[in-house]
């Protein structure tokens, strides 16, 4: 769940909470404590577009409304956030509230740097999402609360699959391979575009095998990287990768595979739903060639394993508005306005009853029968050092596409892999 | 301030022999024994505000450095406060492993190459400069001029799009004269071609520095010297080594030893074409310590590898320091 996320999915919603809005919290609890907030202003830090702007309106004048103080936005960017959020916490003012990682709230929770969410959780999580609450609990307490969550599909271009005389979308990952191929022969397009670091790709391919990136050794965790279901998953990705020119060194950002796809002549990408948005901004005649499929998996029957990355938020335990921070979040996370950003931005809600939000946008719909046999990093405090650049997966995903086996690539990067697991908390 | 350093090297009598000059004058009269003790604090004075400014945005920052590097800070104490002193855990952890030694290495060898070729280089073109005519010198000064004011990260950014694998200029230029393999080259996916790459840039972007240093320098040689040398029946060849040569000397000492601390420290460069990487393998002594302290928030960690590296900085230019106490003792 990384990186820019395309705000202008959609601006339907506000007739819709305005009114709904207007119809609220007439005259319950709060009232009392309601007046004691004013004045005061909640600062928190969202992800560079993870909520769209209709969003943040919405809630900022719901927010007001019930608690008369007000809230400012901070938009951050992915790139170097923990080091950014290290030290923003570690001040005398830290945000309030602000959008974490799943895979980074372990490491968070461990500093002390997170409030306990306890009692938030008693008050408005109890439906939620189990497997999506896994990463804000951290030795049985709540740290975060979960906020939203997506997976990779295939964006593919109609117009390419069309040349290639392909009819019907592949069911199993040796269709998906065999499409390809028939791209490659009968058009001029690069059949995919699937840089050698896309990462994230490769942790739901694990995932998908049924491995896992660490072990267990005695008390401390290891590399896991030489077990044979993870150079399975990584075979099936060099597989793919052979179809394309896109450098075996650079991740899925650099550049922007979303840029690459929308100059027209590449067949298809994976990606997260937004990325098609950075297409189309990038080339706005593509639009209508895009398409999205689930990534198809070794049975008809079962999608590929993918990589579920998502975004929780949490409360500084340095911030000296704890109780302001829970109103926030008890609207932030309230059905209406989890709907909401489920709505606009085709992104998993943190419970299963809000699903039906996602009705109608294709790359959501694609997305969702994935979700279920979604998977992701180890969620333990020490993981988080291991994704700070130069990341050893990475390395390990180079050194294989260039032509290492497996096994000569794991030993390789495995020295770096375990001094970052045991680096020192 | 390489042509400051100079300067003061040469004329041979300093302020020291007028400031005693005056001394001895006004001895007699306590007026002005009181004006001259005024005066005599002026140049302190005048100090201050250069003195205060090193010590708040070098000094300071510098204690504190060494401070952290005898303290284990990571993000649980950052954030909690914690100050947890570790004796000398960091730099046991950091001598002891082969990392460090091997990142040294290299950043050395690194330094060297690069001098060389900006030192070979930039005199040549400097020598260049002496010798074209006017229009032609101008335009290649203004060309060296924008070259050195480019700012760094913009420059490092632009090389890395000529460079870029897939729609970089220059595998494009590569291919279309002939040599298909580099059509989709990458660049930054070898510790050697990455190294190319960034040396290319720093050489480019010190070049500047050096030519224009030595250009001046040449203004200063007497012209009578050449027109003796040449009565003398000294060749080209003799005349550059025996007339233009030893003026320049201390001109390309004080060159070199800028160039040192310079590329010693290019941090920008190194990190923005490549990370370091790849895996790991074109790291430096600056970008280590910030992978390690900054980028693994290993505070304490990258902290001590700071504090190594200027110590090895200061070995390394500790020829030229030399140098230079030398030549003011002599003056003195």
């Amino acid at each position: 769940m990384k990186r820019k996320l395309i705000s202008a999915i959609g601006v339907a919603g506000m007739m819709i909470s305005l009114a709904a809005c207007g119809g609220d919290d007439g005259g319950d609890e709060g009232k009392t404590g309601a007046d004691g907030y004013a004045g005061q202003t909640l600062t928190v830090w969202v992800m560079d577009g993870s909520s769209p702007d209709q969003w943040q309106k919405d809630v900022a004048a719901a927010f007001e409304k019930k608690t008369k103080a007000k809230v400012k936005f901070e938009i951050q960017q992915w790139n170097g956030i923990q080091q950014k959020l290290t030290t923003a916490l570690s001040e005398e003012n830290p945000p309030d509230v602000f959008e974490i990682g799943n895979t980074q709230t372990p490491a968070y929770a461990k500093t002390g740097g997170l409030a306990d969410l306890a009692d938030l959780k008693a008050e408005i999580g109890a439906d939620w999402t189990e497997s999506l609450n896994n990463s804000s609990v951290y030795e049985g307490k709540q740290y975060a609360a979960p906020w939203y969550f997506a997976n990779r599909v295939v964006i593919y271009n109609k117009k390419v699959w069309a040349d290639a005389g392909i009819k019907d979308l592949p069911k199993t990952r040796d269709e998906f391979y065999a499409d390809l191929k028939q791209i490659d022969a009968k058009t001029d397009a690069e059949p995919i575009y699937l840089p050698g670091q896309n990462w994230y790709h490769f942790v739901g391919l694990v995932v998908g095998e049924g491995g896992e990136l660490v072990k267990k050794d005695g008390d401390k965790y290891v590399s896991n990287l030489a077990d044979p279901k993870v150079a399975a998953a990584m075979e099936t990705y060099k597989k793919f990768q052979s179809l394309s020119k896109a450098p075996k060194d650079k991740d899925e950002a650099t550049p922007q595979q979303g840029e690459v796809f929308g100059k027209g002549n590449v067949g298809a990408f994976i990606g997260m739903g937004w990325e098609a948005g950075i297409a189309i901004e990038a080339n706005p005649k593509i639009e209508k060639e895009i398409g999205y499929f689930t990534i198809p998996g070794a049975t008809a029957g079962k999608p590929e394993g993918v990589f579920l990355g998502g975004s929780n938020l949490a409360v500084a335990a340095g911030s000296k508005k704890q109780e302001l921070a829970k109103e926030f979040l008890k609207i932030a996370l309230s059905d209406q306005y989890e709907g909401q950003l489920a709505k606009l931005n085709g992104v998993i809600p943190n419970k299963e009853s809000l699903q039906g939000n996602v009705k109608g946008n294709a790359a959501a719909e694609a997305m969702a029968p994935a979700a279920a046999g979604g998977g992701t990093t180890p969620l333990i405090p020490e993981w988080a050092a291991v994704e700070n650049a130069p990341n050893p997966v990475k390395t390990y995903m180079t050194a294989v596409l260039n032509g290492k086996s497996p096994a000569q690539a794991a030993k390789q990067v495995e020295d770096e892999f375990n001094k970052r697991l045991a680096q020192q908390q | 301030m390489a042509s400051m350093t100079v300067q003061t090297e040469r004329p041979p009598s300093g302020p020291a022999d007028v400031r005693k000059g005056a001394d001895v004058v006004g001895s007699g009269r306590p007026t002005q024994r009181a004006a001259s003790r005024a005066g005599a604090l002026g140049p302190y004075l005048l100090l201050l505000p250069a003195c205060a400014a090193t010590v708040l945005l070098l000094g300071w920052p510098l204690v504190k450095d060494v401070l952290l590097s005898f303290q284990n800070l990571n993000m649980a104490q950052l954030i909690q406060h914690v100050t947890e002193w570790n004796g000398v855990d960091n730099y046991k952890e950091v001598l002891t492993g082969e990392d460090f030694w091997r990142v040294t290495l290299r950043s050395i060898l690194f330094t060297a190459v690069n001098v060389v070729l900006t030192m070979l280089l930039g005199a040549l073109v400097g020598l260049l400069l002496a010798r074209l005519g006017k229009r032609m010198r101008f335009t290649l000064m203004v060309g060296l001029v924008l070259a050195w004011a480019m700012p760094v990260v913009a420059a490092s950014t632009v090389y890395q799009w000529l460079f870029a694998q897939r729609f970089g200029v220059v595998n494009w230029v590569l291919d279309k004269l002939g040599w298909h393999s580099m059509a989709d080259y990458s660049w930054t996916s070898s510790q050697m071609s990455t190294f190319f790459v960034v040396t290319v840039l720093i050489v480019w972007q010190s070049i500047p520095f050096v030519a224009i240093n030595l250009y001046a320098a040449t203004t200063t040689i007497p012209t009578e010297l050449y027109e003796a040398a040449s009565l003398d029946g000294a060749g080209a060849w003799r005349s550059f080594t025996t007339v233009t040569l030893p003026f320049l000397r201390p001109f390309l000492y004080a060159t070199t030893f800028l160039e040192i601390i310079w590329i010693f420290k290019a941090f920008v460069q190194v990190f923005t074409i490549n990370g370091g990487g790849p895996d790991r393998l074109t790291e430096i002594l600056p970008v280590y310590a910030y992978i390690e302290g900054v980028g693994n928030q290993h505070y304490g960690m990258g902290a001590a590898i700071a504090v190594l590296t200027i110590l090895i900085l200061l070995g390394l230019t500790a020829y030229y320091l030399r140098i230079v106490l030398k030549q003011e003792e002599d003056e003195l």
